[in-house]
């Protein structure tokens, strides 16, 4: 058990060397792993040249390691010429038959001979020898199966379900034995044979899936979806062991292209013939998605998915020229605005990258689709920054050089936005900002203005129709010395034949108005009272002559109304023209009922609307007798109707009255003490809302009603 | 594996830049006169399905960068391309002179392509500097056929794509002949191979 454990920590320290050395300016990576604590000293090269070194390495760096290697190798080719000579024939008679061009030949074998020494210390490494055999180097090599291949595994397990067994298995034994192959291969066999021998497995599978008996039941599409699944999975396994294999100079390729980018940062879209405005914000937003994205490219592991943000990339590139010339957007505008994005973003080991995509991304996918277009976008742009001179930037060769060596330097809008990147972003959005408060705030002003004058208008116009109104109603009064004589019913009448002779002046319009308003009897005295109010101190000995019968009743009302500013004197004439005598009842029994018992009620004979309350109480009382009748009943009128008096309803007039009456009615002759602290509750309530009074209603009802327990049980 | 097409080809436009390649590919792909567009992705990657003799060939047209300093790179777009449409300005002398440049590209670049030369922008006679029977001349010492177009007034763009692809497919459907007379051969040597390797595992 001891053993794999300790394979897995030397790996994982493998995995961060590896990191350290090949993107060390990017130590963020590194720091997710702090559990490890490796010193800086051991990451280092052992030849002390200041580079990482790496375990696979012996502990050197790459170049130091490629030296000791040659000079290894030297050695023991003179001492066991013999021994290696065998060997060495079988091996490159294979590689005859693979290759075509001789550089590429001479190259790979080169290759395979210092494989061969390096996998001299993988072996140390997992301290087996070769007769230890295939089970241990297993154990060895399952340990670089990484978390996020397992992570697919279960994911596909999970996803594919409904597929069933067999075709699972099926599945994962295919790509277990394509991992195992691969693994077993890869110290021994070029990265290029690797690719091949991955080629082949796809193809292999996708026969498979197309002609076994075992996934006829599959969809097409499932079957695309199960080969997209495979080339992830084993890509995402074999990850540590094929992107940017030691065999290859993949790492130079990269260091060299990051160097070149870094020292061409002079390079502008102007340079390029590009269209990017660079100092548009939207524009340079866009810019910064598709870097972001190109970025990305380094973070994931199966080759779709390097694909799928390289097409992200692309996207944004389009969106951007799109956004600076407007139309529809060419490869003559594209492919200079990529190799722009590409020289901003550098992005780390691109060359290992593109050269991983290229090899072991299934080849249909980089020949066709959007994918493919743009991948091979992306190459020529690498191929172009790699093979940059003055020419390609019709430039003259002299400015070229020095751009390229330092003495020149562009301030480029570009180059300012990166430099002063945060405080031109942010003045540019405060900018914004500050307009746009400007405009709300003049908005607002002219808001308030139009509001103000509204308001003056208003205040005009209600002064000018108060003022109507006063000039018509001071004549009303005078004549009114003969009417207080009468109280009865017809006073209402000979008090507007008074009124349509004073004011024969008046128009005819205003006469019709003021029949109709006056009609009912009770809204008058109000009108009056207003009336003696504002315009003389004289006429209230005439007004309370004539007030005198209503106004015992009204006591509780008028001062109220008085107290009201001159504006809301004009509505509340309104108010009381609609309503006549029940809302004014309505006032003046509520303060009654809660402050004073029913006497000062009770003595008003004299008007008419004192009467009617009477006569339509007189008819209520008989018919609430029973007593489990009206208790029953009355908490449910109280529900509906007992808000609508406060909030004036207005249309509700006879509902009122009939409420107002019960209320009045029941409590007088059945149980007329106890009940006026509950009416006050009710009043609470209908205050607070319409949802909640129907609980506290009925309690209230019953705690009243404790003294009769029969009815209570029944209710429950 | 079931598909909507029977054939896939991968066509590419190359030209001096600023002939109008991308309105060409603009013009073929999305009139809607054909009705049978399929979708625009992206804006220089274009996808169509046309119909030539019953069979139905999806198209995937690749725009390139004509510029002189991307020459040399564009290697890369040749890869595992069918047809290549080379593009000229009748307008303009210059980009007609480097056809011969195009061609050679695609010589190092492809072993066996179909390919067409196209003069686009034909629609202004007063400011035709190519003549018709230059350009004909030349195509025929090279062996291509030659089509005059407008993108902007839809002349002959689409009977030029129809002609590129039937080439292809034609050449397609000649080298399957060739290939299964052969395969008799090469299939009892996999089948050998297969065998063994059975047996190994």
């Amino acid at each position: 058990m001891t053993l794999p454990l300790s394979g897995r920590i030397f790996i994982a320290n493998d995995n961060i060397c590896l990191i350290f050395k090949r993107s060390y300016k990017y130590i963020m990576y590194a720091t997710k792993q702090p559990s490890l604590r490796i010193n800086q000293a051991d990451l280092q090269c052992k030849e002390g040249c200041g580079f990482y070194g790496n375990a696979d390495w012996d502990g050197y760096c790459s170049k130091c390691y490629r030296n000791h290697m040659e000079q290894a190798r030297r050695k023991k080719l003179k001492q066991a010429a013999n021994a290696q000579s065998g060997h060495q024939g079988e091996s490159s008679k294979s590689q005859v038959s693979g290759f075509t061009k001789f550089e590429e030949k001479k190259r790979q074998q080169t290759d395979k001979k210092t494989k061969y020494f390096k996998s001299l210390p993988v072996f140390k490494k997992t301290s087996s020898a070769k007769d230890i055999g295939k089970p241990e180097k297993y154990a060895g090599l399952r340990q670089s199966n990484d978390p996020d291949a397992d992570k697919l595994k279960t994911e596909f397990l999970s996803k594919y379900k409904y597929l069933g067994d067999e075709i699972r298995r099926d599945f994962l034994r295919f790509s277990d034995s394509f991992i195992r192959q691969i693994l077993e291969d890869t110290n021994v066999k070029p990265v290029d044979e690797l690719a091949e021998i991955a080629q082949k497995r796809y193809n292999v599978y996708n026969t498979r899936i197309n002609s076994y008996h075992l996934y006829q039941q599959v969809s097409a599409e499932v079957r695309a979806e199960l080969e997209d699944f495979l080339e992830k999975y084993t890509m995402t396994a074999l990850y540590t062991s094929l992107f940017c294999p030691s065999s290859t100079n993949d790492e130079d390729k990269d260091l060299s292209i990051q160097d070149r980018i870094r020292k061409l940062t002079w390079v502008n879209a102007h340079h390029l013939d590009c269209c990017i405005s660079e100092t548009s914000l939207e524009v340079r937003d866009l810019v910064y998605t598709a870097i972001n994205d190109l970025l990305g490219m380094d973070s994931v592991k199966a080759p779709q998915e390097k694909l799928q943000c390289v097409v992200k990339c692309c996207r944004s590139v389009v969106e951007v020229l799109q956004h600076c010339q407007g139309g529809p957007v060419s490869a003559d505008e594209f492919l200079p605005a990529l190799i722009f994005v590409v020289l901003k973003a550098n992005p780390a080991r691109l060359k290992s990258n593109i050269l991983y995509v290229t090899r072991f991304c299934k080849e249909s996918r980089l020949m066709q689709g959007e994918a493919g277009y743009y991948f091979t976008n992306l190459c020529c742009a690498v191929s172009f920054i790699e093979n940059l001179t003055a020419e390609s930037l019709n430039m003259p060769e002299q400015e070229f050089q020095s751009y390229m060596s330092g003495e020149m330097t562009t301030v480029s809008a570009w180059d300012s936005a990166l430099v002063a990147c945060e405080g031109m972003h942010q003045l540019c959005e405060h900018l914004s900002l500050l307009n746009n408060l400007n405009e709300r705030n003049i908005s607002i002003q002219e808001e308030k203005n139009k509001l103000m004058e509204e308001m003056n208008a208003l205040k005009e116009d209600i002064k000018r129709k108060v003022s109507s109104v006063l000039e018509s109603t001071p004549l009303v009064i005078k004549p009114r010395k003969s009417i207080s004589v009468t109280d009865e019913k017809p006073s209402g009448g000979s008090l507007l034949s008074n009124i349509a002779i004073a004011t024969h002046n008046s128009e005819n319009i205003d006469k019709t108005k003021l029949t109709l308003d006056l009609t009912p009897c009770i809204k008058f005295p109000c009108i009056i009272e207003d009336n003696i109010e504002e315009d003389n101190v004289l006429k209230p000995s005439l007004s309370a002559d004539l007030l005198s019968p209503f106004e015992q009743s009204f006591e509780g009302t008028t001062p109220d109304d008085n107290s009201i500013l001159g504006l809301s004197k004009v509505n509340y004439d309104i108010d009381l023209s609609d309503l006549s005598a029940e809302n004014s009842m309505a006032e003046a029994l509520t303060p009654e009922k809660r402050f004073s018992p029913t006497p000062s009620y009770t003595p008003d004979p004299f008007s008419p609307v004192g009467t009617t309350c009477t006569i339509t109480q007189q008819p209520l009382i008989p018919s609430s007798v029973p007593l489990q009748m009206t208790v029953q009943k009355e908490p449910q009128q109280i529900k509906d109707d007992f808000v609508a008096p406060f909030l004036e309803d207005l249309t509700r007039e006879t509902a009122e009255e009939t409420l107002l009456d019960k209320i009045e009615a029941t409590p007088t002759i059945n149980l007329p003490p106890p009940i006026n602290p509950i009416k006050t509750e009710y009043s609470g309530f209908s205050k607070q809302g319409w949802k909640i009074p129907s609980i506290p209603c009925n309690t209230g009802d019953y705690s009243s009603l404790s003294s009769q327990p029969g009815t209570s049980k029944q209710d429950e | 594996m079931a598909r909507d097409y029977d054939h896939l080809f991968k066509l590419l436009i190359i030209g001096d830049s600023g002939v109008g390649k991308s309105s060409l590919l603009l013009r073929f792909s999305d009139n809607t006169f054909t009705g049978s567009y399929i979708t625009t992705i992206g804006v220089d990657f274009k996808i169509k399905t046309v119909n030539i003799d019953g069979q139905k060939v999806k198209l995937q047209i690749w725009d390139t960068a004509g510029q002189e300093r991307f020459r040399t790179i564009t290697s890369t777009y040749y890869r595992g391309t069918h047809g290549v449409v080379i593009v000229y300005d009748v307008t303009n002398g210059e980009t007609f002179a480097n056809v011969k440049r195009w061609l050679h590209e695609i010589d190092q670049n492809c072993d066996v392509v179909n390919r067409v030369l196209v003069g686009n922008k034909n629609d202004t006679p007063d400011r035709k500097v190519v003549l018709t029977e230059d350009a004909q001349r030349f195509a025929d010492t090279m062996n291509i056929r030659l089509f005059e177009t407008s993108a902007k007034d839809n002349i002959n763009v689409e009977e030029m794509f129809m002609a590129i692809t039937k080439l292809v497919l034609k050449s397609k459907l000649e080298m399957k002949e060739l290939h299964n007379a052969q395969n008799d051969v090469v299939n009892l040597r996999e089948k050998k191979k297969s065998g063994k390797k059975s047996k190994c595992c």
